[in-house]
Order: C-alpha cells, then structure tokens, then sequence
C-alpha cells in the first residue's frame, strides 16, 4: 500500500471525507475544492429525523437551508379549504428552504419525514460567515442560488396564466 | 395562517433559572470547567481551521497540546531566570526602596507641616500601622500559600478538561440539535448561533488584548529601566481580563515601583503615561474589532454585570461578567423573537420592486 494511502488510513477522517463526497455530489457545490468542502462540513450541522418528525411548520420563520442526505422528506401546504396538500416529495441529494438564506420571511410549506432521515443544516448567520471569510465558497452557493431563482421564475412566467414576461 | 399560537415560554423560563441557581450554588465545583470552556472556546476555531484539511480530530487536539508544551517549555526556558532574576534583585534592593520610601514620607510630612502647620497629618503613625499591618500580613503568608492550592490544581484540571471540550466540542453541539424537539433544530441552531458569534469574539478579543497589553508594557517598562518590569507587565496583563483593569493596575503598581525606585515622581508619572498610552492603543486598535461582532451592552447593564459578578464569583466573576451578560441577552433576544414569531404578533416586509415583470 503507498505511504499516502497509508497516512491518509491513520491520520483521515473518514466521517469528513463521506460528508465531501456527499456535498461534491450536489450541483450547489460541484465547483468547490477539497479545503473549500472542509469549511462547509464545518459549517454545517447533521441532524437525524425520525419518520413523522416535522422539520418546520408552514407560517415558522425560516433561518436555515436543509440539504437531505438520505431518507424522504414531503412538503405540504395548507389550501384554501384549510386542509393540507401534498406539493412535493424531497429526494436525497435535494435541498429546500433556501430562501431562509436570503431573508428570515414564514415558510410557504410544512416540511414532515416520511422516513428516517439524515440531514444537513446551513445557518443563516453561517453562510453570513463563509461570505466574509471564504467568499469564493460564498459566491458559488449564492450564484447557484440565484441561477434557482431564476429557473423558477421563468417556470412560473412561462406557464398558461403565469406571471407575464416583457 | 393568522391563527395565535401560545408559546410555552414560562416553561422555559423556570427551567433556565432553576438551571441558573443549581450552577450558583455548584459555583466552586463549576470554576474549573468555565475556565476549561473559554479555554476550549478561544482554540476550537484553530482545531477547526486544521480540520477542514481531513484530518481526525483527536489526532490535531493532541499536536495542538504536544505543540503548546513545547512552547510553554521555551517560554519556562526564557521567563524561570528573568523572574529568579526580578525576585532576587527585590530582596537586595528592598531595603533600599523601604528607606528611600521612609525619607518620601518623612519629607512629604515636613513639607506639610511647612505649608500646613495646623494640619498635624499623622503620616508617622500611618507609616509604622502600615508597617505593622505588612508584618502582620507577612506572618499569615503560609495560610495564603496554602490557599493557592486549588489554583494549583486548576493548571492541571483546565487543561484535561480542556482537552476533553475540544475533543468532543462538536459531538455536543450536535447532541444539543438533535435532543432539541425536531420543529425547533432550527431555532436551536439559531441561538446557538447568536451566542457563538457573540462570546467567541469578546473571550478571544480580551485574551488577544491581555497578551498583547503583557507583552507592550513590559517592553515599555523595560525601556523605562524598571526593574520588575516582567512582574508588573504580567500582573497588567493578568487584570485585563477584567475590563479596563489592567491599565489601572499597571499604572498604579507600575507608577509606585518606578517612583519608589528612582526616588522621584517624574519616574512615575512616566510609566503612568506608558499606560494611558496603552489603553488608548487598545481603545484604538482592538477594542473597535470586539465591538464588532459581540453583542452591545449598554454601559449600565456592563456595570451592573461586572457588580453582580463580582459580588457572586469574586475575580472570576468580574471576569466573566460581561460575556455572561452577553449570553443573557442574546437568550432573551431569540426568545422574544421566538414568541413574537410563534404567537404571530409581527407583519413581514415585502419588497416593491416585485412589481417590475420578470424579463
């Protein structure tokens, strides 16, 4: 076996390495280097959901971004005859409540486990950190943010009865 | 969406002082594991910096304290003869000091009995109950020697404690989220947030301000020729941790030496300046970088803290007096905004811009 193998066996942490790999995968970070993945496993807090946990409430204010690393999360939304209605079903390696990173505003949706599930947490106030220190990681997560946003846009004014594009 | 939710924050409240007035009366069991946590608290962000180049944890804490060991190896190296040095230098030239200290006073009553004649200033008598006080003290030396033990242990306690925090410091916080109730992990995260940002950069700005208040005045008392430069420099540095402190006390202690030393007050009003210009330096160059990003307290609340400290903890008490009350308020922030959220009781803005059409 060579040397490096060898130190990186003794020395490496296996826990960080599965979180990089995990974090490489997902196209909000697929630029970033070795160190820069390090920065934001530190930056970020893992957090287990058992099947029918709520994770956050339509109407609480968001403060975080939720990345699902494994297991199902579903999203409802209270309509208009007050009864809750599925709107979609989060898949591992898919994020939600990315808005919470932009402004503290209530969820649209409520967020429930449909199974265990492992879980990703960025902070606000965290992001608010990577963007002074580390503003290269920063700029990759806001540009992809906003490339989102306006995905999402377009979608809407595209759409019959959507909002009309000038 | 409008309905009003009651927040269960009594609850929380009875909980949080219930926990407040167990730790009051645990204080004495509880100061080694303070010290060890600000310790833990100022080195994580080094721990942290290493790790995030892949490395186990366990294996940085313990370079981290093999390297530490070292250093304070050489530091031993370099400060065991300048104290020796310092303290053999008092013993000769404490006789000295005493009489020249006896003439100042003697002359000191002459003058004002000169310019005075009716004032009949007792500075005689004051001086040999001085003497017998400092007797007095001298001969109850061995109780205090013996009362330093716990201090003693405290170098070695903090330490493996300390080591044991930053080992586990991120399996605790990750504990705390996941025992939180899984709807508030997220507010949660948030006052852990809140408090991090404002305790790590007050604990790590008063340790960058007492090293470097140590290392300018000894400097500076080294080119003013004071001879125990070293101890005077350490005991200001030491009492910077208490704020605006450690100037006062180097100026005093710093101020008496050097007049006593030359035999006249230029001398000590030359070190006294020394301090002011240090405190103005640290107003200056770090006081604005703590202001930052800690949490602000109005002045009352920063004196009412340091009051309330020092009468509960003593010296301790001061010194974590400000950071305590930082916590305090950052917790009765998020549990207003908590409430506020959770019982409805505040619109959200929207942006008017929104009105211009997606192109």
């Amino acid at each position: 076996m060579p040397l490096p193998r060898i130190l990186k066996r003794i020395f490496g942490d296996p826990a960080s390495s599965r979180k990089r790999a995990f974090l490489k995968s997902l196209d909000l970070f697929r630029d970033l280097g070795f160190v820069e993945l390090g920065y934001l496993v530190e930056n970020m807090h893992s957090r287990t959901y058992h099947e029918g946990e709520v994770l956050f409430m339509e109407g609480d204010i968001g403060r975080a971004l939720f990345i699902l690393e494994s297991g199902q999360v579903e999203l409802t939304k209270t309509g208009p005859d007050g009864k809750s209605q599925k709107i979609y079903t989060i898949q591992s390696g898919e994020f939600f409540g990315e808005m919470a990173l932009l402004e503290q505003l209530p969820r649209t949706a409520t967020a429930t486990a449909l199974e265990k599930s492992q879980i990703f947490l960025l902070y606000r106030s965290k992001l608010e950190s990577i963007l002074n220190y580390h503003p290269r990681i920063g700029v990759q997560i806001m540009t992809h943010l906003a490339q989102l946003l306006s995905a999402r846009l377009r979608r809407i004014s595209s759409a019959p009865g959507g909002m009309p594009a000038s | 969406m409008t309905e009003r939710r009651v927040a269960p924050l009594l609850p929380a409240i009875m909980v949080c002082a219930g926990g407040l007035y167990c730790a009051y009366l645990a204080r004495q069991a509880l100061m080694p594991f303070v010290l060890s946590f600000a310790l833990a608290y100022v080195v994580n962000p080094l721990i942290d910096a290493v790790e995030t180049r892949g490395l186990r944890r366990f294996h940085i804490v313990l370079a981290f304290y093999l390297l530490a060991a070292f250093l304070l190896f050489l530091l031993a190296q370099y400060l065991l003869p300048l104290v020796s040095a310092e303290t053999s230098r008092l013993q000769v030239d404490a006789p000295a000091y005493l009489a020249r200290a006896q003439k100042f006073a003697a002359d000191f009553q002459s003058h004002a009995a000169r310019r005075l004649p009716r004032s009949g200033l007792p500075i005689g008598q004051l001086a040999s109950r001085a003497y017998a006080s400092a007797m007095e003290q001298l001969q109850l030396a061995p109780s205090y020697i013996l009362r330093l033990f716990p201090l003693i242990s405290l170098f070695f306690l903090v330490p493996f404690i300390t080591f044991f925090l930053l080992l586990d410091g991120p399996l605790i916080i990750s504990t705390l989220i996941q025992a939180a109730p899984s709807r508030y992990a997220e507010q949660a995260l948030h006052l852990l947030n809140e408090i991090d940002a404002s305790l790590g950069h007050y604990l790590r700005g008063i340790l960058i301000v007492a090293l470097a208040i140590t290392v300018v005045s000894y400097l500076g008392l080294l080119a003013l020729g004071i001879n125990a430069a070293l101890s005077i420099a350490v005991l200001s540095g030491v009492s910077s941790f208490v704020p605006y402190l450690g100037a006062v006390m180097g100026a005093l202690v710093g101020g008496i030496a050097a007049a006593v030393q030359f035999g006249t007050p230029k001398a000590g009003l030359q070190v006294v300046a020394l301090f002011v210009g240090i405190r103005l330096g640290d107003e200056m160059l770090f006081q604005p970088f703590i202001a930052k990003y800690s949490v602000h307290l109005h002045p009352l609340l920063f004196l009412l803290s340091m009051m309330i400290g020092g009468e509960i903890f003593g010296f301790l008490g001061l010194v974590f007096a400000v950071p305590a009350a930082c916590i305090i308020k950052v917790l009765l922030n998020v549990a207003w905004e908590w409430y506020v959220s959770e019982a409805r009781l505040r619109g959200h803005d929207t942006r008017s811009c929104i009105a211009v059409p997606y192109t």
